[in-house]
């Protein structure tokens, strides 16, 4: 069933690639015989019978996961996202603080020491990365005038 | 002769100078730091610390010497995060996390670790050597190399890495359709037509490699940990104390020559590198084993094949910039960009014009790549650590990691809502029982083919014999052909042998 | 620290005077809309060693890949239109792009050009043994069957490398879409091809062409400029001189800014360009790094570059390029 869920939304994928690639690609003029849309062409032409026969032959009955362990990775990817989307505005420190936090309290780690450990990888990261490393990380918009 | 070598000696009077040294050794340790971050690979490590190496004021060769101190540093560190943490530190590491990580889970960090920093060291110094005795005839070798010939690399990449197929290969050759696939999006190196960008400016140029190693590899094995632990199967390792052998390098010892061979060929090409090398290398290495069953679960030589090779590689990447001033990757680029900077003009004429600068740089790899083996062999033990780190600390930690990698090379938030989204279809693609390695190797090598039949096919203005018309092409076919052929007549015979001796089931090859 | 001095005796002079004055930029930026070691990592390379001592902080230079520099042009246009701390840098690529549309819906009109860092102008390079000779020779050889001759660059259709190509096909009449054109991955890359013999001229630049001309490997067979250049060209005609004055290339290397920046933030990095320009390191800088010394600044550079964009724009439709 689960072979077939993600190969049932692949045929989706592959069908709409492989129907931009003859019927909209095109290039004003080329120079070499096949332009940009015979590759792709070819491509969507492979990747649908694989997809068919997965269909047909699935063999991954189901994903093996107990309804917690799908709340945990439900939970993982929600902060990832909302990691990825404060990381800019609230800044490394900040959003490494509360992502850190969180994550390891979530992993099972005592509240006062994922706290600590949230803080000291904020801090001690930014620091190391930007001043000794010099990579670039956001400041946030709270620390600008502070950093 | 005489000219490489007295070349040579002054090169090192330069390179051995107490600062220049001293220099080595900062770039090398620094670069292995930055390399073990995932995703900061040789090319982001040069040119962050370039800025810094032109504001300290220092003479040129001694800056040069830092940086190459740094570019040969990160190529060492990608591989620990690698191994450690299966997350490829850097494109050219991808290969190493099938053997390395299976390896560290074994509880052989430390024998995965020093392993693999020999296997580096050999394979950097083969392509130092190489390149000091012949550098100037291999790099006019490198340049004949036409688009057609390209297509017939591909051809042999693609037919060595057919090894690498799992258990389903229906499975396999639709993961590698996908890396294809997500190659093709983005703008048309040929004909300039956007492809599959659907308006959205941030992947209107394709999606980056890094963005795709780091969410495929990188964030699948972070929610793949976070899974495990919900389940409760996942503990925390034991420190081990594992080191290598003589017996393994023994083993290796072939199998880390051959790899340095490909490694070193592949990268003095203008356009391939290291993560073209290491694939090709680690699909050919299983090829002409006897018994490849191991690989993939923790095989001493699947580690050393990529290993061996993408220091090869990064070695080879510097004749065509040293002898034409033709970069031949994007690190060789800034190597480039940075001797410029300090009015150094690479090319045919710098061993003439400037040959402290050219001998110094090229004295400072024999250097550091001992200074890397010297460094690296005595931390072992302390990156094994890493992985002693408790699980609630150390799963953060990599997910930070990776940000900071994506984040600090391409300032834009977009893309890391790309690596998580990448992450999870890696994870559910790696339940269904589809092996990553297929798609990533699919990313390299499609626009490579692609781009490179469409070049040599305007060469020739739609003739498709040109594809067959240069002996280096003729070559690589006739190997492909061997490395397709041979497996499939070796594996009968042992199949033949095994029935007369009724021993188990034949292993049919892959 | 001298320099620094100078700098800040004249920043006081000029407070004094009354006149719209460098004051100090807080955070300066140059952001490089590409990977490492390309032109647009050069070009901020340049702002950041030209303008040291000009502007008290050092410039941090920052890396923006994605989208031939249509990520941090959207970027420009959306969240930091107003930053007065930040320069992008751009090219005649980047304004080809603007002129055939490729940055989606944003153009020349929505970012403020501030100032140049320097230009380079095209080449057309043979090997040294190849058969054309001159340029007549090539032009000859085009004239008689366009696609008899393997011309090749480091940019795909519709690039400026490309129209480099074009254009020296279109000055003798012949239609750019007949000729046989490789698209290779980056200069560096149509260099091998050319050395390795794959084509026969390769379209590029002639600031990449310092080492191989002191080498002997290839021959230049004319400078895609109006006017001579300068020593160690010197000795290389021009297209206009040889009587293709369409044939003209000029690689444009500058910086813009967000639209809406405020004029201040926009006047003091024009008046630090400025006067970073009559400095002798400024000069030092642009050419260490192949460049021809060009230097124009503020709302007249704006100008020039809007006329330039529809030139681009004219020749791109002429080519097919742009569909209406």
């Amino acid at each position: 069933m689960a072979d077939r869920l993600f190969a049932g939304a692949l045929l989706i994928v592959a069908i709409a690639y492989t129907y931009i690639a003859f019927a909209i690609l095109k290039a004003p003029f080329q120079y070499d015989p096949l332009g940009p849309e015979s590759w792709p062409q070819i491509l969507g032409c492979v990747a649908i019978p694989c997809i068919l026969y997965v269909l047909w032959r699935p063999d991954v009955a189901s994903f093996d996961l107990e309804m917690p362990t799908w709340a945990r990775v439900g939970a993982l990817f929600v902060l990832l996202m909302a990691y990825a989307w404060v990381f800019q505005p609230l800044g490394f420190i900040l959003s490494t603080l509360i992502f850190c936090f969180l994550l390891s309290l979530m992993l099972g780690a005592k509240p006062l020491k994922a706290g600590l450990f949230g803080i000291v990888t904020g801090v001690a990261g930014y620091f190391v990365c930007t001043r000794l490393l010099e990579l670039n990380l956001p400041a946030g918009k709270l620390f600008v005038g502070l950093l | 002769m005489d000219a490489v070598f007295s070349g040579l000696a002054s090169g090192f009077a330069t390179a051995l100078d107490p600062f220049n040294l001293m220099l080595v050794l900062v770039g090398c340790f620094a670069g292995t730091l930055i390399g073990a971050l995932p995703g900061i690979g040789p090319i982001n490590g040069v040119a962050i610390l370039l800025p810094i190496a032109y504001g300290l004021g220092f003479k040129p060769e001694s800056a040069i010497i830092l940086l190459a101190g740094i570019y040969y540093g990160a190529e060492y560190g990608g591989r620990i995060s690698s191994i450690l943490l299966n997350v490829p530190g850097d494109a050219g590491a991808v290969m190493t996390t099938l053997d390395g990580n299976p390896m560290a889970r074994k509880g052989e960090a430390g024998k995965a670790l020093s392993l693999s920093a020999v296997a580096s060291f050999v394979g950097g110094t083969f392509a130092v050597i190489l390149m000091t005795l012949f550098g100037p005839l291999l790099a006019a070798y490198a340049v004949t190399f036409s688009p057609s010939d390209y297509v017939a690399l591909m051809v042999f990449a693609f037919a060595s890495l057919a090894s690498l197929v799992g258990s389903n290969p229906v499975k396999t050759l639709l993961g590698a359709v996908i890396g294809l696939m997500l190659a093709s999006i983005g703008i048309d190196a040929n004909t300039g037509v956007a492809r599959y960008t659907f308006g959205i400016p941030d992947i209107l140029a394709g999606i980056d490699f890094l963005v795709v190693v780091i969410g495929l590899f990188g964030m699948a094995e972070l929610i793949h940990l976070v899974e495990q632990q919900a389940r409760g199967t996942l503990k925390t390792l034991e420190i081990d104390k594992s080191f290598v052998t003589m017996a393994d390098l023994a083993r290796t010892k072939w199998t880390i020559l051959r790899s340095s061979c490909i490694g070193f060929f592949i990268g003095i090409l203008p356009g391939t590198g290291a993560s073209v090398a290491s694939a090709v290398a680690y699909g050919t290495e299983k090829r002409v084993q006897n018994n490849p069953k191991s690989f993939g679960e923790g095989d001493i030589r699947g580690l050393a094949a990529p290993e061996a090779a993408n220091n090869a590689a990064a070695g080879g990447a510097m004749v065509p910039m040293l002898t034409l001033g033709i970069p031949g990757s994007g690190t060789t680029a800034i190597l480039l960009g940075a001797l410029l900077l300090f009015n150094v003009t690479p090319g045919p004429l710098m061993f003439q014009q400037r040959p402290e600068i050219a001998w110094g740089l090229i004295a400072s790899m024999y250097i550091g790549n001992i200074a890397l083996l010297v460094i690296n062999l005595p931390l072992v033990g302390l990156f094994a650590r890493l992985l002693t780190i408790p699980q609630q600390y150390l799963t953060p930690l990599i997910a930070v990691l990776a940000f900071i990698g994506v984040y600090s090379i391409v300032s834009n938030p977009h893309d890391l809502y790309m690596i998580t989204l990448l992450g999870l279809f890696g994870w559910i693609m790696r339940k269904l029982g589809f092996s990553l390695a297929p798609v990533i190797l699919g990313f390299v090598l499609g626009s490579l083919f692609e781009n490179n039949l469409r070049r040599a096919l305007s060469i020739s203005a739609g003739d498709w014999t040109i594809l067959l018309q240069s002996w280096n092409s003729i070559v690589l076919y006739v190997l492909t052909a061997i490395v397709v052929i041979v497996p499939i007549w070796y594996g009968r015979r042992v199949a033949a042998r095994n029935a007369r001796s009724e021993d188990e089931s034949p292993k049919a090859p892959a | 620290m001298r320099l620094r001095l100078f700098a800040s005796t004249l920043i006081a002079a000029t407070v004094f005077a009354g006149v719209a004055m460098a004051q100090d930029i807080e955070r300066p930026e140059c952001i490089a809309p590409a990977q490492p070691g390309g032109g647009f990592d050069l070009t901020c390379r340049i702002a950041q060693k030209g303008l040291e001592g000009v502007i008290a902080n050092p410039i941090q230079v920052t890396f923006m890949p994605g989208g031939i520099g249509a990520v941090a042009i959207n970027l420009f246009n959306t969240t930091r239109t107003d930053d007065p701390n930040a320069i992008v840098a751009f090219s005649s690529g980047s304004l080809l792009n603007m002129a055939t549309g490729k940055y989606g819906e944003w153009n020349e009109d929505d970012v403020r050009f501030t100032a140049t860092a320097g230009t380079d102008y095209g080449a057309v390079i043979v090997r040294a043994d190849s058969e054309y000779k001159t340029l007549a020779d090539l032009m000859a050889a085009l004239k008689q069957d366009v696609g008899s001759v393997v011309l090749g660059a480091g940019g795909s259709v519709g690039s400026q490398d490309w129209m480099k190509a074009a254009l020296l096909v279109r000055a003798e009449n012949l239609d750019p879409r007949q000729m046989r054109y490789v698209a290779f991955d980056g200069g560096g890359d149509a260099m091998s091809g050319l050395l390795g013999g794959s084509i026969q001229v390769y379209t590029g630049d002639v600031g990449e062409m310092i080492s191989q001309l002191d080498a002997g490997t290839v021959r230049i067979l004319a400078v895609m400029s109006k006017e001579r250049l300068p020593e160690p060209f010197a000795d290389i005609p021009t297209t206009a001189e040889l009587g293709y004055p369409d044939a003209e290339w000029a690689i444009l290397r500058g910086y813009y800014m967000g639209k809406n920046v405020s004029d201040e933030a926009y006047n003091a990095w024009v008046d630090a360009f400025k006067q970073a320009y009559g400095t002798e390191k400024w000069q030092e800088t642009v050419k260490a790094q192949g460049l021809q010394v060009y230097s124009v600044a503020g709302e007249e550079f704006n100008q020039e570059i809007l006329g330039r964009v529809d030139r681009m724009r004219q020749i791109a439709k002429e080519a097919g390029l742009i569909q209406e």
